[in-house]
Protein backbone atom coordinates (compact mmCIF):
# COMPACT_ATOMS: atom_id res chain seq x y z
CA UNK A 1 0.00 0.00 0.00
CA UNK A 2 3.13 2.22 0.72
CA UNK A 3 3.53 1.72 -2.92
CA UNK A 4 0.22 2.73 -4.39
CA UNK A 5 0.66 6.32 -2.14
CA UNK A 6 4.91 6.75 -2.98
CA UNK A 7 4.58 5.50 -6.53
CA UNK A 8 2.55 8.90 -7.84
CA UNK A 9 4.65 11.09 -5.55
CA UNK A 10 8.12 9.47 -6.87
CA UNK A 11 6.48 10.16 -10.55
CA UNK A 12 5.26 13.84 -9.61
CA UNK A 13 8.80 14.75 -8.36
CA UNK A 14 10.26 13.22 -11.44
CA UNK A 15 8.19 15.03 -13.67
CA UNK A 16 8.95 18.46 -12.18
CA UNK A 17 12.14 18.08 -13.18
CA UNK A 18 11.44 16.94 -16.93
CA UNK A 19 9.84 17.96 -20.13
CA UNK A 20 6.93 16.48 -20.85
CA UNK A 21 4.00 17.26 -23.09
CA UNK A 22 2.56 15.33 -25.49
CA UNK A 23 5.63 13.82 -27.53
CA UNK A 24 7.05 12.70 -24.42
CA UNK A 25 3.66 11.00 -23.14
CA UNK A 26 3.44 8.78 -26.29
CA UNK A 27 7.33 8.17 -25.95
CA UNK A 28 6.70 7.37 -22.50
CA UNK A 29 10.15 9.28 -21.69
CA UNK A 30 10.93 12.72 -20.28
CA UNK A 31 13.99 14.84 -21.22
CA UNK A 32 15.29 16.23 -18.02
CA UNK A 33 15.65 19.90 -17.28
CA UNK A 34 16.19 20.39 -13.83
CA UNK A 35 14.73 22.94 -12.34
CA UNK A 36 13.73 24.80 -15.10
CA UNK A 37 9.96 24.15 -14.60
CA UNK A 38 9.57 25.52 -11.04
CA UNK A 39 11.48 28.59 -12.69
CA UNK A 40 8.86 28.72 -15.14
CA UNK A 41 5.82 28.49 -12.90
CA UNK A 42 7.48 31.02 -10.06
CA UNK A 43 7.86 33.87 -12.65
CA UNK A 44 4.03 33.74 -14.43
CA UNK A 45 2.42 36.27 -12.46
CA UNK A 46 -0.62 34.63 -13.33
CA UNK A 47 0.68 31.63 -10.51
CA UNK A 48 0.82 34.57 -8.11
CA UNK A 49 -2.26 36.59 -8.63
CA UNK A 50 -4.24 32.97 -8.86
CA UNK A 51 -2.44 31.89 -5.37
CA UNK A 52 -3.39 35.13 -3.29
CA UNK A 53 -7.34 34.92 -5.40
CA UNK A 54 -6.94 31.37 -4.17
CA UNK A 55 -6.11 32.51 -0.47
CA UNK A 56 -8.46 35.37 -0.40
CA UNK A 57 -11.24 32.87 -1.44
CA UNK A 58 -10.08 30.34 0.83
CA UNK A 59 -10.31 32.22 3.82
CA UNK A 60 -14.00 34.24 2.88
CA UNK A 61 -15.35 30.32 2.45
CA UNK A 62 -14.03 28.79 5.55
CA UNK A 63 -14.70 31.72 7.77
CA UNK A 64 -17.84 31.76 6.43
CA UNK A 65 -18.82 28.05 6.41
CA UNK A 66 -17.67 27.72 9.82
CA UNK A 67 -19.13 31.35 11.77
CA UNK A 68 -22.67 29.84 9.49
CA UNK A 69 -22.39 26.46 10.79
CA UNK A 70 -21.79 27.09 14.13
CA UNK A 71 -24.76 29.89 14.24
CA UNK A 72 -26.54 26.82 12.66
CA UNK A 73 -25.75 24.26 15.25
CA UNK A 74 -26.25 26.48 18.05
CA UNK A 75 -29.53 26.85 16.65
CA UNK A 76 -30.17 23.37 16.13
CA UNK A 77 -29.78 23.51 20.33
CA UNK A 78 -32.43 26.37 21.19
CA UNK A 79 -35.26 25.11 19.08
CA UNK A 80 -38.14 22.43 19.84
CA UNK A 81 -37.72 18.54 19.13
CA UNK A 82 -39.56 18.43 15.67
CA UNK A 83 -37.80 21.60 14.23
CA UNK A 84 -34.39 20.21 15.44
CA UNK A 85 -35.75 16.81 13.40
CA UNK A 86 -37.04 18.98 10.80
CA UNK A 87 -33.82 20.69 10.06
CA UNK A 88 -31.29 18.06 10.65
CA UNK A 89 -33.39 16.25 8.10
CA UNK A 90 -33.04 19.25 5.38
CA UNK A 91 -29.13 19.38 6.09
CA UNK A 92 -28.77 15.47 4.99
CA UNK A 93 -30.43 16.24 2.39
CA UNK A 94 -28.22 19.33 1.52
CA UNK A 95 -25.35 17.41 2.65
CA UNK A 96 -26.09 14.57 0.54
CA UNK A 97 -26.42 16.58 -3.14
CA UNK A 98 -23.67 15.44 -5.20
CA UNK A 99 -21.26 18.28 -6.67
CA UNK A 100 -21.57 17.88 -9.75
CA UNK A 101 -25.70 17.91 -9.42
CA UNK A 102 -25.39 20.99 -6.96
CA UNK A 103 -23.97 22.74 -9.94
CA UNK A 104 -26.87 22.20 -12.73
CA UNK A 105 -29.38 23.77 -9.70
CA UNK A 106 -27.26 26.68 -9.43
CA UNK A 107 -26.69 27.24 -13.52
CA UNK A 108 -30.64 27.23 -13.45
CA UNK A 109 -31.57 29.25 -10.49
CA UNK A 110 -29.14 31.86 -11.23
CA UNK A 111 -29.46 31.92 -15.05
CA UNK A 112 -29.91 35.62 -16.27
CA UNK A 113 -33.36 34.84 -18.58
CA UNK A 114 -35.74 33.25 -15.85
CA UNK A 115 -33.75 32.24 -13.17
CA UNK A 116 -35.64 32.11 -9.73
CA UNK A 117 -32.56 34.33 -8.01
CA UNK A 118 -33.35 37.57 -9.75
CA UNK A 119 -37.06 37.05 -9.95
CA UNK A 120 -36.81 36.82 -6.43
CA UNK A 121 -33.90 39.55 -5.44
CA UNK A 122 -36.71 41.77 -7.43
CA UNK A 123 -39.75 40.76 -5.90
CA UNK A 124 -38.03 41.86 -2.09
CA UNK A 125 -37.09 44.87 -3.28
CA UNK A 126 -33.27 44.37 -3.38
CA UNK A 127 -33.00 46.21 -6.67
CA UNK A 128 -33.65 45.73 -10.53
CA UNK A 129 -32.39 41.82 -11.10
CA UNK A 130 -34.19 41.87 -13.76
CA UNK A 131 -31.97 39.37 -16.82
CA UNK A 132 -28.90 40.53 -14.22
CA UNK A 133 -26.41 38.48 -15.31
CA UNK A 134 -24.39 36.65 -12.20
CA UNK A 135 -21.22 36.02 -14.21
CA UNK A 136 -20.14 38.80 -15.40
CA UNK A 137 -17.10 39.85 -13.50
CA UNK A 138 -14.51 37.50 -11.68
CA UNK A 139 -15.88 38.93 -8.47
CA UNK A 140 -19.33 37.84 -9.19
CA UNK A 141 -18.53 34.72 -10.89
CA UNK A 142 -16.49 33.53 -7.42
CA UNK A 143 -19.18 34.76 -5.69
CA UNK A 144 -21.04 32.52 -6.73
CA UNK A 145 -19.05 29.65 -6.73
CA UNK A 146 -18.47 31.01 -3.14
CA UNK A 147 -22.49 30.83 -2.27
CA UNK A 148 -22.30 26.72 -3.93
CA UNK A 149 -18.95 26.15 -2.15
CA UNK A 150 -20.74 27.41 1.68
CA UNK A 151 -24.30 25.93 0.74
CA UNK A 152 -22.90 22.04 0.61
CA UNK A 153 -20.31 22.47 3.23
CA UNK A 154 -22.75 23.51 5.90
CA UNK A 155 -24.81 20.58 6.52
CA UNK A 156 -21.40 18.76 7.63
CA UNK A 157 -20.53 21.58 10.07
CA UNK A 158 -23.56 22.45 11.61
CA UNK A 159 -24.30 18.55 12.19
CA UNK A 160 -20.54 17.73 13.68
CA UNK A 161 -20.84 21.22 15.77
CA UNK A 162 -23.76 20.25 17.08
CA UNK A 163 -22.96 16.96 18.18
CA UNK A 164 -20.20 18.04 20.31
CA UNK A 165 -22.54 21.07 21.73
CA UNK A 166 -24.34 18.05 22.72
CA UNK A 167 -21.19 17.18 24.96
CA UNK A 168 -21.75 20.51 27.05
CA UNK A 169 -22.37 19.89 30.32
CA UNK A 170 -25.91 21.67 31.67
CA UNK A 171 -25.24 22.03 35.17
CA UNK A 172 -21.88 24.34 33.90
CA UNK A 173 -24.40 26.33 31.84
CA UNK A 174 -26.84 26.56 34.73
CA UNK A 175 -23.92 27.36 37.16
CA UNK A 176 -22.55 30.05 34.99
CA UNK A 177 -26.28 31.46 34.75
CA UNK A 178 -26.51 31.63 38.47
CA UNK A 179 -23.33 33.69 38.48
CA UNK A 180 -24.48 35.94 36.26
CA UNK A 181 -22.92 35.15 33.41
CA UNK A 182 -25.07 36.11 29.69
CA UNK A 183 -25.18 34.71 26.24
CA UNK A 184 -21.80 35.40 24.56
CA UNK A 185 -19.67 34.81 28.20
CA UNK A 186 -21.48 31.80 28.42
CA UNK A 187 -21.02 30.77 24.78
CA UNK A 188 -16.74 32.03 24.80
CA UNK A 189 -16.05 30.50 28.67
CA UNK A 190 -18.08 27.45 29.09
CA UNK A 191 -19.12 26.09 25.26
CA UNK A 192 -16.06 27.40 23.48
CA UNK A 193 -13.76 25.00 25.54
CA UNK A 194 -15.41 22.03 24.90
CA UNK A 195 -16.27 22.46 21.19
CA UNK A 196 -12.52 24.19 20.42
CA UNK A 197 -10.72 20.61 19.31
CA UNK A 198 -13.95 19.85 17.02
CA UNK A 199 -13.79 23.56 15.68
CA UNK A 200 -9.84 22.95 15.20
CA UNK A 201 -10.54 19.92 12.76
CA UNK A 202 -13.23 21.47 10.71
CA UNK A 203 -11.57 24.42 10.15
CA UNK A 204 -8.27 22.42 8.91
CA UNK A 205 -10.58 20.32 6.78
CA UNK A 206 -12.18 22.81 5.88
CA UNK A 207 -9.26 25.08 4.09
CA UNK A 208 -7.86 21.81 2.68
CA UNK A 209 -10.83 20.92 0.53
CA UNK A 210 -11.45 25.09 0.01
CA UNK A 211 -8.03 25.70 -1.08
CA UNK A 212 -8.03 22.76 -3.69
CA UNK A 213 -11.72 22.88 -4.83
CA UNK A 214 -12.20 22.40 -8.38
CA UNK A 215 -15.52 21.11 -9.76
CA UNK A 216 -17.66 23.75 -8.83
CA UNK A 217 -15.43 26.69 -9.80
CA UNK A 218 -14.68 24.61 -13.19
CA UNK A 219 -18.17 23.52 -14.07
CA UNK A 220 -20.29 26.75 -12.61
CA UNK A 221 -18.28 29.03 -14.41
CA UNK A 222 -18.39 27.38 -17.43
CA UNK A 223 -15.03 25.29 -19.19
CA UNK A 224 -15.20 28.07 -22.03
CA UNK A 225 -15.43 30.67 -19.53
CA UNK A 226 -12.40 29.91 -17.20
CA UNK A 227 -9.71 32.64 -17.76
CA UNK A 228 -6.63 33.45 -15.94
CA UNK A 229 -8.58 36.37 -14.35
CA UNK A 230 -11.11 33.48 -12.47
CA UNK A 231 -8.39 30.88 -11.40
CA UNK A 232 -8.38 29.14 -8.48
CA UNK A 233 -5.38 27.00 -7.72
CA UNK A 234 -7.34 23.89 -8.66
CA UNK A 235 -8.32 25.19 -12.24
CA UNK A 236 -4.80 26.91 -12.98
CA UNK A 237 -2.89 23.36 -12.41
CA UNK A 238 -5.84 22.00 -14.29
CA UNK A 239 -5.47 24.50 -17.33
CA UNK A 240 -1.95 24.78 -17.27
CA UNK A 241 -1.12 20.84 -16.60
CA UNK A 242 -3.41 18.88 -18.61
CA UNK A 243 -5.27 21.02 -20.97
CA UNK A 244 -1.86 22.39 -22.48
CA UNK A 245 -0.35 19.05 -21.77
CA UNK A 246 2.68 20.35 -20.28
CA UNK A 247 2.87 17.53 -17.35
CA UNK A 248 6.17 18.82 -16.35
CA UNK A 249 5.04 22.23 -15.51
CA UNK A 250 2.23 20.93 -14.57
CA UNK A 251 3.84 18.60 -11.72
CA UNK A 252 5.78 21.54 -10.51
CA UNK A 253 2.66 23.85 -10.04
CA UNK A 254 1.28 20.41 -8.21
CA UNK A 255 4.32 19.78 -5.82
CA UNK A 256 3.90 23.71 -5.09
CA UNK A 257 0.46 23.25 -3.79
CA UNK A 258 0.98 19.47 -2.03
CA UNK A 259 4.01 21.27 -0.01
CA UNK A 260 1.75 24.46 0.79
CA UNK A 261 -1.57 21.96 1.91
CA UNK A 262 1.00 19.57 3.85
CA UNK A 263 2.08 22.70 5.69
CA UNK A 264 -1.58 23.82 5.96
CA UNK A 265 -2.35 20.24 7.11
CA UNK A 266 0.32 19.99 10.03
CA UNK A 267 -1.78 20.96 12.55
CA UNK A 268 -4.47 18.56 11.64
CA UNK A 269 -2.62 15.30 11.29
CA UNK A 270 -0.66 16.33 14.91
CA UNK A 271 -4.03 16.16 15.96
CA UNK A 272 -5.21 12.94 14.66
CA UNK A 273 -2.34 11.08 15.64
CA UNK A 274 -2.55 12.44 19.24
CA UNK A 275 -5.85 10.96 19.34
CA UNK A 276 -4.80 7.78 17.54
CA UNK A 277 -2.17 7.00 19.94
CA UNK A 278 -4.89 7.77 22.68
CA UNK A 279 -6.38 4.58 21.53
CA UNK A 280 -3.58 2.43 20.23
CA UNK B 1 -42.65 30.95 31.45
CA UNK B 2 -44.32 33.46 29.13
CA UNK B 3 -41.03 34.86 27.95
CA UNK B 4 -39.54 31.43 27.50
CA UNK B 5 -42.48 30.40 25.06
CA UNK B 6 -42.01 33.38 23.23
CA UNK B 7 -38.26 32.97 22.85
CA UNK B 8 -39.00 29.40 21.54
CA UNK B 9 -41.53 30.45 19.09
CA UNK B 10 -39.06 32.95 17.59
CA UNK B 11 -36.21 30.58 17.49
CA UNK B 12 -38.44 27.79 16.08
CA UNK B 13 -39.45 30.77 13.56
CA UNK B 14 -35.64 31.08 12.58
CA UNK B 15 -35.38 27.58 12.29
CA UNK B 16 -37.81 26.91 9.91
CA UNK B 17 -36.41 29.62 8.09
CA UNK B 18 -33.13 28.26 7.57
CA UNK B 19 -34.52 25.13 6.85
CA UNK B 20 -36.54 26.41 4.07
CA UNK B 21 -33.56 28.80 2.34
CA UNK B 22 -31.13 25.36 2.51
CA UNK B 23 -33.52 23.15 1.13
CA UNK B 24 -34.69 25.23 -1.42
CA UNK B 25 -32.44 24.54 -4.15
CA UNK B 26 -33.35 21.21 -3.74
CA UNK B 27 -36.69 21.51 -3.93
CA UNK B 28 -36.46 24.00 -7.00
CA UNK B 29 -34.79 21.08 -8.64
CA UNK B 30 -37.57 18.25 -8.31
CA UNK B 31 -40.56 20.61 -8.62
CA UNK B 32 -38.95 22.14 -12.11
CA UNK B 33 -38.42 18.59 -12.93
CA UNK B 34 -41.99 18.10 -12.76
CA UNK B 35 -42.99 21.46 -14.38
CA UNK B 36 -44.43 21.13 -18.44
CA UNK B 37 -42.30 23.52 -20.37
CA UNK B 38 -44.26 26.73 -20.14
CA UNK B 39 -44.30 27.00 -16.03
CA UNK B 40 -40.56 26.30 -16.54
CA UNK B 41 -39.83 29.30 -18.71
CA UNK B 42 -42.24 31.84 -17.29
CA UNK B 43 -40.83 35.01 -16.82
CA UNK B 44 -42.63 34.42 -13.15
CA UNK B 45 -41.86 31.41 -11.33
CA UNK B 46 -44.53 29.01 -10.31
CA UNK B 47 -44.01 27.45 -6.75
CA UNK B 48 -45.26 24.14 -6.81
CA UNK B 49 -46.03 21.90 -10.19
CA UNK B 50 -49.52 22.29 -9.72
CA UNK B 51 -49.68 20.17 -13.43
CA UNK B 52 -46.65 17.22 -12.70
CA UNK B 53 -45.48 15.62 -15.85
CA UNK B 54 -42.96 12.93 -16.58
CA UNK B 55 -42.41 14.28 -19.64
CA UNK B 56 -38.61 15.64 -18.59
CA UNK B 57 -37.71 12.37 -16.70
CA UNK B 58 -38.47 10.51 -20.19
CA UNK B 59 -36.67 13.10 -22.36
CA UNK B 60 -33.72 12.49 -19.81
CA UNK B 61 -33.72 9.02 -19.73
CA UNK B 62 -34.02 8.80 -24.18
CA UNK B 63 -30.74 11.04 -24.09
CA UNK B 64 -27.98 9.20 -25.54
CA UNK B 65 -25.43 7.74 -23.15
CA UNK B 66 -27.15 7.88 -20.32
CA UNK B 67 -28.03 4.42 -19.24
CA UNK B 68 -24.63 3.55 -20.75
CA UNK B 69 -22.93 5.81 -18.35
CA UNK B 70 -25.44 4.56 -15.40
CA UNK B 71 -23.70 1.62 -16.09
CA UNK B 72 -20.43 2.52 -16.08
CA UNK B 73 -20.82 4.41 -13.10
CA UNK B 74 -22.04 1.34 -11.39
CA UNK B 75 -19.74 -1.12 -12.28
CA UNK B 76 -16.80 1.88 -11.40
CA UNK B 77 -18.56 2.09 -7.58
CA UNK B 78 -19.25 -1.90 -7.06
CA UNK B 79 -15.83 -2.60 -7.55
CA UNK B 80 -14.52 0.03 -5.84
CA UNK B 81 -16.57 -0.83 -2.95
CA UNK B 82 -15.56 -4.30 -3.17
CA UNK B 83 -11.57 -4.37 -3.26
CA UNK B 84 -11.44 -1.08 -1.21
CA UNK B 85 -13.39 -3.09 1.69
CA UNK B 86 -11.55 -6.56 1.71
CA UNK B 87 -7.78 -4.58 0.84
CA UNK B 88 -9.06 -1.86 4.09
CA UNK B 89 -10.37 -4.80 6.46
CA UNK B 90 -7.00 -6.40 6.14
CA UNK B 91 -4.86 -3.69 6.17
CA UNK B 92 -7.26 -2.33 9.53
CA UNK B 93 -6.50 -5.91 11.00
CA UNK B 94 -2.28 -5.84 10.46
CA UNK B 95 -2.18 -2.08 11.86
CA UNK B 96 -4.55 -2.75 15.01
CA UNK B 97 -3.67 -6.46 15.84
CA UNK B 98 0.10 -6.91 15.17
CA UNK B 99 2.83 -4.55 16.15
CA UNK B 100 5.63 -3.76 13.62
CA UNK B 101 7.60 -0.91 12.95
CA UNK B 102 6.79 2.19 10.89
CA UNK B 103 3.26 2.22 12.04
CA UNK B 104 3.24 5.88 12.79
CA UNK B 105 4.69 6.83 9.40
CA UNK B 106 1.76 4.75 7.50
CA UNK B 107 -1.00 6.62 9.78
CA UNK B 108 0.45 9.71 8.94
CA UNK B 109 0.93 8.91 5.12
CA UNK B 110 -2.63 7.76 5.27
CA UNK B 111 -4.05 10.79 6.40
CA UNK B 112 -1.30 13.02 4.57
CA UNK B 113 -2.99 11.58 1.43
CA UNK B 114 -6.67 11.67 2.23
CA UNK B 115 -6.23 15.76 2.48
CA UNK B 116 -3.81 15.96 -0.93
CA UNK B 117 -6.34 17.70 -3.21
CA UNK B 118 -7.22 15.40 -6.09
CA UNK B 119 -6.07 18.76 -8.82
CA UNK B 120 -2.44 18.09 -7.53
CA UNK B 121 -2.80 14.51 -8.44
CA UNK B 122 -3.95 14.73 -11.70
CA UNK B 123 -0.69 15.02 -13.78
CA UNK B 124 1.29 12.18 -12.29
CA UNK B 125 -1.35 9.36 -11.75
CA UNK B 126 -2.46 10.33 -15.48
CA UNK B 127 1.02 9.88 -16.77
CA UNK B 128 1.25 6.50 -14.82
CA UNK B 129 -1.85 5.24 -16.24
CA UNK B 130 -0.52 6.07 -20.04
CA UNK B 131 2.57 4.53 -19.43
CA UNK B 132 -0.09 1.35 -18.70
CA UNK B 133 -2.73 2.23 -21.74
CA UNK B 134 -5.11 2.71 -18.53
CA UNK B 135 -6.37 5.60 -19.90
CA UNK B 136 -9.96 6.22 -21.26
CA UNK B 137 -10.41 2.53 -19.07
CA UNK B 138 -12.88 1.82 -16.35
CA UNK B 139 -9.73 0.14 -14.26
CA UNK B 140 -7.75 3.15 -14.62
CA UNK B 141 -10.73 5.11 -12.63
CA UNK B 142 -11.24 2.61 -10.13
CA UNK B 143 -7.31 2.21 -9.95
CA UNK B 144 -7.46 5.89 -8.61
CA UNK B 145 -10.69 5.75 -7.00
CA UNK B 146 -8.90 3.02 -4.68
CA UNK B 147 -5.91 5.25 -3.96
CA UNK B 148 -8.13 7.96 -2.64
CA UNK B 149 -10.74 5.52 -0.48
CA UNK B 150 -8.01 3.33 1.04
CA UNK B 151 -6.97 5.61 3.83
CA UNK B 152 -10.30 6.65 5.08
CA UNK B 153 -11.43 3.11 5.06
CA UNK B 154 -8.10 1.57 6.58
CA UNK B 155 -8.59 4.77 9.31
CA UNK B 156 -12.21 4.08 9.73
CA UNK B 157 -11.78 0.42 10.57
CA UNK B 158 -8.92 0.48 12.15
CA UNK B 159 -11.14 2.42 14.92
CA UNK B 160 -13.84 -0.31 15.27
CA UNK B 161 -11.57 -3.15 15.43
CA UNK B 162 -9.41 -1.49 18.35
CA UNK B 163 -13.22 -0.87 20.38
CA UNK B 164 -13.34 -4.75 20.12
CA UNK B 165 -11.56 -6.11 23.40
CA UNK B 166 -9.15 -8.67 22.46
CA UNK B 167 -10.08 -10.80 25.62
CA UNK B 168 -13.50 -11.52 23.23
CA UNK B 169 -11.71 -13.34 21.06
CA UNK B 170 -9.18 -15.42 23.69
CA UNK B 171 -12.03 -16.39 25.30
CA UNK B 172 -13.26 -18.31 21.78
CA UNK B 173 -9.84 -19.67 21.32
CA UNK B 174 -9.82 -20.92 24.80
CA UNK B 175 -13.14 -22.41 24.09
CA UNK B 176 -11.86 -24.35 21.17
CA UNK B 177 -12.28 -22.32 18.44
CA UNK B 178 -9.44 -21.50 15.95
CA UNK B 179 -8.01 -18.33 14.85
CA UNK B 180 -9.90 -18.18 12.48
CA UNK B 181 -13.13 -19.74 13.97
CA UNK B 182 -12.67 -16.94 16.34
CA UNK B 183 -12.22 -14.55 13.39
CA UNK B 184 -15.40 -15.32 11.64
CA UNK B 185 -17.66 -15.42 15.02
CA UNK B 186 -16.40 -12.56 17.54
CA UNK B 187 -14.42 -10.17 14.92
CA UNK B 188 -16.50 -10.10 11.87
CA UNK B 189 -20.08 -9.68 13.44
CA UNK B 190 -18.38 -6.32 15.41
CA UNK B 191 -16.89 -5.06 13.32
CA UNK B 192 -19.67 -5.28 10.18
CA UNK B 193 -21.23 -2.04 10.72
CA UNK B 194 -18.16 -0.35 10.32
CA UNK B 195 -17.89 -2.08 7.04
CA UNK B 196 -21.36 -1.22 6.28
CA UNK B 197 -20.86 2.49 6.83
CA UNK B 198 -17.47 2.82 5.07
CA UNK B 199 -18.73 0.63 2.23
CA UNK B 200 -21.24 2.97 2.01
CA UNK B 201 -18.94 5.97 2.71
CA UNK B 202 -16.94 4.62 -0.95
CA UNK B 203 -19.95 4.15 -2.71
CA UNK B 204 -20.89 7.66 -2.49
CA UNK B 205 -18.04 9.53 -2.77
CA UNK B 206 -17.26 7.21 -6.05
CA UNK B 207 -20.40 7.95 -7.33
CA UNK B 208 -20.28 11.46 -7.13
CA UNK B 209 -16.63 11.76 -8.06
CA UNK B 210 -16.54 14.35 -11.40
CA UNK B 211 -12.65 15.02 -11.63
CA UNK B 212 -10.83 11.74 -12.11
CA UNK B 213 -13.62 10.54 -14.31
CA UNK B 214 -13.66 13.40 -16.66
CA UNK B 215 -9.68 13.63 -16.97
CA UNK B 216 -9.27 9.94 -17.44
CA UNK B 217 -12.45 8.80 -19.60
CA UNK B 218 -12.76 10.94 -22.98
CA UNK B 219 -14.82 8.51 -25.14
CA UNK B 220 -18.71 9.54 -24.22
CA UNK B 221 -19.69 5.55 -24.18
CA UNK B 222 -17.01 5.41 -21.51
CA UNK B 223 -18.03 8.21 -19.23
CA UNK B 224 -19.94 8.19 -15.52
CA UNK B 225 -22.87 9.73 -14.35
CA UNK B 226 -21.43 12.55 -13.20
CA UNK B 227 -19.57 13.65 -16.40
CA UNK B 228 -22.20 12.79 -18.48
CA UNK B 229 -24.15 15.00 -16.26
CA UNK B 230 -21.85 17.94 -16.60
CA UNK B 231 -21.96 17.61 -20.47
CA UNK B 232 -25.54 18.21 -20.30
CA UNK B 233 -25.49 21.80 -20.97
CA UNK B 234 -23.35 22.55 -23.81
CA UNK B 235 -25.09 20.18 -25.95
CA UNK B 236 -27.63 22.92 -27.29
CA UNK B 237 -27.94 26.69 -27.11
CA UNK B 238 -30.93 26.55 -25.88
CA UNK B 239 -30.62 24.84 -22.58
CA UNK B 240 -33.77 22.17 -21.96
CA UNK B 241 -33.86 22.83 -18.20
CA UNK B 242 -36.57 20.51 -17.30
CA UNK B 243 -34.76 17.37 -18.49
CA UNK B 244 -31.60 18.98 -16.86
CA UNK B 245 -33.54 18.98 -13.72
CA UNK B 246 -34.62 15.33 -14.31
CA UNK B 247 -31.37 14.19 -15.29
CA UNK B 248 -29.86 16.26 -11.96
CA UNK B 249 -33.22 14.26 -9.72
CA UNK B 250 -32.04 10.96 -10.99
CA UNK B 251 -28.48 11.34 -10.71
CA UNK B 252 -28.98 12.17 -7.05
CA UNK B 253 -31.29 10.11 -5.93
CA UNK B 254 -29.15 7.09 -5.52
CA UNK B 255 -26.65 8.82 -3.02
CA UNK B 256 -29.62 10.28 -0.89
CA UNK B 257 -31.22 7.38 -0.07
CA UNK B 258 -27.44 5.89 1.15
CA UNK B 259 -26.94 9.07 2.54
CA UNK B 260 -29.97 9.32 4.68
CA UNK B 261 -29.47 5.81 5.51
CA UNK B 262 -25.96 6.17 7.41
CA UNK B 263 -25.31 10.01 7.93
CA UNK B 264 -24.64 9.63 11.45
CA UNK B 265 -21.99 6.80 11.43
CA UNK B 266 -20.23 9.28 8.86
CA UNK B 267 -20.45 11.99 10.53
CA UNK B 268 -18.56 11.36 13.34
CA UNK B 269 -16.38 8.93 11.67
CA UNK B 270 -14.86 11.85 9.22
CA UNK B 271 -14.25 13.68 13.10
CA UNK B 272 -14.21 11.48 16.02
CA UNK B 273 -15.30 8.22 16.15
CA UNK B 274 -13.14 7.07 13.64
CA UNK B 275 -10.28 7.32 15.53
CA UNK B 276 -12.69 6.04 19.34
CA UNK B 277 -14.33 3.65 17.96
Amino acid sequence: MGAILGYPIYNLVRLSLQKYGLFELLQHHGVSVGLHNFGSVLHDPVFWHTLVRTIVFTAVNVGLTMVVGTLFALLLVQVSMWVRVLLTVGLVLVWSIPPVVAVQIWNWMTNSQNGVLNYVLTELHVGNFFQHNWFETPFSQLAMVTTLVVWGALPFVAISVYAALSQVSRDLVEAAQIDGARGWRIFKDVTMPVIAPILLILTSLSILWDFGVFTQPFLLIGQGHVVPSNYLMGVYLYEEGYVKTDFGRGAAISILMLVMVALMSVVYVRRMLRMGEATA
Amino acid sequence: MRRRTAHLLGWNAVGIGVFLVMVFPVFWMISTALKPEDQINSVTPTWFPTHPTFAHFRDALARPYFWTDVKNSVIVVLVTVAVAMVLAFLAALALSKYRFTGVKLFIVLMIGIQMLPAAGLIIPLYVVLARYHEVNTLTGVVLVYLTFALPFTVWTLRGFIIGIPPDLEEAAMVDGSTRFGAFIRILFPLVAPGLVATSVFVFITSWNEYIWARTLLSDSGKQTITVWLSYFMGTSRQTDWGALMAASTLTAIPVVLFFLAVQRRIAFGLTQGAVRG
